[in-house]
Parts: C-alpha cells; structure tokens; sequence
C-alpha cells in the first residue's frame, strides 16, 4: 500500500515537475525586446437622404502589447455615434402613405474588449471578451481562435467558436399576450431599469468557424472559410411597428424566435510580377434557416505606387432573395398561418435586395530600426484613408408605396499605427 | 433531397481531391517574400475591413463567413 501511494505520489510528483518544467521553459524563451503597437481609427457613415441623414461616426482605438515572443495582449474600444431619423412604422402600397411618419434617433454605444494570443512555433490559441452596451442593448461576448501551421508553413488551420449573451430592451408585456397587440417600443426611456413598462429579452448567438489559408506557389495564396451561427431569442427590432390590417392596425414587428445561418467563402490572391501588383477577388454564399440565400462577389488590386504607399481599389457586388415570411404588405390577405401571415417584418435587409460597392484606400507606411527609431520612438508607423460608397437597389421594399431614398452611402475611414 | 445529396457528394469529391494536393504545394522559405508581404495577405482582421464589415452587416440580410465576433448591435 504504502509502495503504492509512493508511487502514485512520485508519478504525480513527476508529472507536476513536468508541468512546472514546462511553463518555466515557456516563460524562459528568450525575451523579443518589448513591443507596443497603438491602433487608432474612424469610419464615418453617412447617408445623403431628404428625410433620414442617418450618419454614424464610429470611432476607434486598440493597444496591443507584446511582453515576450509568445504572448500577446490586447484592449480594444470603440464607439458608434448614430444621429438621424428613421420610419418607426412599415406599411405597404395598399396603407394610405400619412401612417409613414419619421422619428429622430441618436444613440451612443460603446464596445470593450480584452483578448490574449499565446503562440508557440507554429501554433496560437486566442481568447478575447467582448462587453458593448447602448441605451436599449446590452452584449458580453466570448471567442476562442485556435490555429495551427504545418507543410513548412505552407498550410494554416484555424478553428473559431463565439458565444454571444445578448439583452434587448422592450414593451414589458406577458409572454402569452398575441402577437397581434403587441405595440412597439416607444424610446429608450426606462430601459435596463426597474421600470415596470421595461422588461429584457435574452438573445443568444453562437458562432463556429473554421478556415483553411493554403500558399500555392510564391505568388499564389487561397483562403476557403466556413461559419455556421444560431441565433436564438427576440430577433426583431422593438422600436419597429408594421401596418398588419386592411384598417390600419399595427403591431410590434414579429420574427421567429430562431435563425440558424451558414455561409461558404473562398478567396484568392496573386502577384503580378509584371506590374508589381496584387489581384485578388472571393466569392462568398449564405444561406440560413428564414430561407435567405445570398451571394457576394468581390475583386481587388493592390499596388505599391512608391516604396511607402500603397494603393488599393475594390469593388463587390451583393444579391440576396427575401425571407421567408418576407412581404412588402401584411394586409392583403396572407394566409393567417402561413409563414408571411404568422410573422410580419419591416426589416429592408430580409427583403430582396442588390448591393454594389466601390472603394479604394493608401496607405502609407513607414519602417524604423531599434538602433533608428522614427522622429527618436516609433519603430513603424502608418497611416491610412479610404473611401466606400455603397448603391443599395431594393426590389421589394416601400414606404406605403413610396421608394425610400437613403439607399446610397460613404463611408470614410482613417486610419494610424505606430509601432514602439 | 436527391439534389442535396449529389451537391454534397460533390463537394466531399472536390475536397478529397483539393486538400491532399496541398501536400504537394511547397513553397521554400526563402520563396516567401512576396507571400509574406502586406498586399498578399488577407484583411478580414484589419480595423478597416472590420468597420466596412459592420456597416455591411446593419444594410444586408446575411453575415457570416468572416471572422468570428461579437459584441453589441449597433444596429439602427
């Protein structure tokens, strides 16, 4: 017995050695001088619209610190900064257009997050937490990346899950009352607070992914990803109503409680020696439970126009088909059970619809030494500005018959990092 | 359901034909400059890339396929 224990005391001894061993020799790798890199950024959205001028300022800024060669850390914040008007009420052709009326809205959210990176050879693992809240929404989020490379590096494997714990804020009502009297949310007043008016829907989301990057030849790379989601919970938005009868009765938008989505992207990238160019382009397909297909195709060119300026130009064309219980007027006479008669939506983006997108951004980027810093600290330092501007064609969708007019946008992002 | 499974077994065909050729892809170490420079690699991680993708996602019906994430709406 006792040579037992002393056995199975010395193996469990030996393993802790082992263990200790191991994190000794992880913490000993000999030391990178230590690096911080500062990120900073804005995208700023606008949409040129008689009625809704929605624009939203999203600004940016990470810190990554790398303390030794096999650990990374990182907090990241931002904010979006929306102000605007929108249409609290979807109706069809067959409503008179005077129910269309336009409510102002500003919102600031902020976002947090703090991730980790450990990498050793040719393996990292990444975790990051993700906290985001504005006045009528609440999100923590959890993400595990794990990646690996082999076939001399020719070859990278990831894997990817995300676990989203989501609150939306809404009309406090009983889970039993009819959909059908549900009325919408009239502001954020009150939200996340003990008002009785207010109550909290849970939303969950997971998101798996995998992704294979393979180079092919020198100048030749491919990337083919792969994600499946669930979304379950209040999957609406609560402010919005939609006209459901011939006498004008409305209602609190009312989408299925579940979505399960997947989508399929391969990309591509080559250099053309001739022209000191990068080309490259993926095409991307979606497909999820509320019967949405899409298909998004886009192509780029990236060339260095001199040794510390790049240029690149993109552009990307998106379709998708309606959802499922999809219909631009809820009051002629659907099927009272079917799928466009049990759920009603007046949610653009689950209507058909076409997208087309152009863009550019330069770049420059400047490279230092630790023996010759830039201007005396910086050991790289770059600075970036793009435009996008994106045509949204959308076959399906009115306001009591009116086309709306904010289907075109900018967006104009900056961009800065330094190295120290 | 015929149709899923012949579309399936396609795509188990082109994979069982693709991913062991990428044995067969060896690019040398000292062949890897072009490779590793910026305009070669993908960008779905870039500040950038990420924002373009947020504002994407609050006008289309459909995301996924990117990166994994998460973290709030910022939907209105």
């Amino acid at each position: 017995m006792r040579s037992r224990l002393s056995r199975s005391a010395r193996s469990c001894l030996a393993s802790l050695g082992a263990l200790a061993a191991a994190a000794i020799s992880l913490v000993a790798t000999p030391a990178r001088a230590q690096v911080v890199e500062v990120d900073l950024n804005n995208a700023s959205f606008h949409e040129p619209s008689e009625t809704s001028q929605m624009t939203v300022h999203n600004p940016g800024a990470t810190l990554t610190v790398l303390p030794w060669d096999w650990l990374s850390l990182g907090v990241h914040y931002e904010a979006d900064v929306v102000s605007g008007a929108s249409e609290p009420v979807k109706a069809g052709p067959l409503s008179s257009p005077d129910v269309i009326s336009q409510a102002s809205v500003t919102d600031l959210r902020h976002l947090v997050s703090g991730s980790f990176t450990l990498s050793r050879k040719n393996t990292s693992i990444t975790g990051s937490y993700t906290y985001a809240k504005e006045e009528d929404y609440k999100s923590q989020s959890f993400a595990v990346i794990a990646g690996t490379e082999f076939l001399q590096r020719n070859t990278r494997l990831e894997l990817s899950y995300a676990r989203g714990f989501d609150k939306v804020c809404n009309t406090a009502y009983p889970p039993n009352r009819d959909p059908t009297v549900r009325t919408p949310l009239d502001s954020s007043k009150g939200c996340f607070t003990s008002d009785a008016k207010r109550q909290q829907l849970d939303i969950d989301i997971d998101t798996f992914g995998a992704a294979w990057t393979q180079s092919w030849t020198p100048v030749f790379t491919t990337q083919a990803m792969l994600s499946f989601g669930l979304l379950h919970g209040f999957l609406g938005n609560p402010y919005r109503g939609v006209v459901i009868g011939a006498s004008g009765q409305v209602a609190q938008e009312h989408h299925p409680e579940n979505r399960a989505r997947f989508a399929a992207t391969l990309k591509a990238k080559y250099y053309l020696r001739g022209l000191d160019m990068s080309v490259g382009g993926s095409v991307r397909g979606y497909r999820d439970t509320w019967d949405l297909l899409s298909q998004t195709y886009e192509l780029e060119a990236e060339r260095y126009m001199l040794p510390w300026l790049r240029l690149l130009v993109k552009g990307r064309y998106y379709n998708q088909t309606g959802a499922l219980f999809w219909s631009d007027d809820y009051t002629g006479g659907e099927p009272e059970y079917g799928p466009r008669g049990q759920y009603w939506s007046g949610d653009r983006e689950l209507s058909p619809l076409k997208s087309y997108l152009v863009g550019g951004r330069v770049l420059g980027t400047w490279k230092g030494t630790r023996e010759q810093r830039l201007a005396g600290m910086l050991l790289d330092f770059s600075a970036g500005a793009s435009l996008d501007v994106i045509q949204t064609k959308l076959e399906d969708f009115s306001l009591a018959g009116r086309e709306p007019d904010d289907t075109t946008a900018f967006v104009l992002g900056l961009s800065v990092h330094g190295g120290f | 359901m015929k149709k899923n499974l012949g579309r399936a077994v396609i795509a188990l065909g082109l994979l069982a034909v693709v991913v062991p050729s990428a044995g067969c892809a060896t690019v040398r170490p000292e062949q890897r400059s072009i490779l590793a420079d910026p305009v070669m690699q993908f960008e779905s991680e870039s500040p950038e890339e990420r924002q373009l993708e947020h504002v994407l996602e609050n006008r289309e019906g459909s995301f996924g396929g990117g990166s994994v994430k998460g973290g709030g709406c910022g939907c209105n």
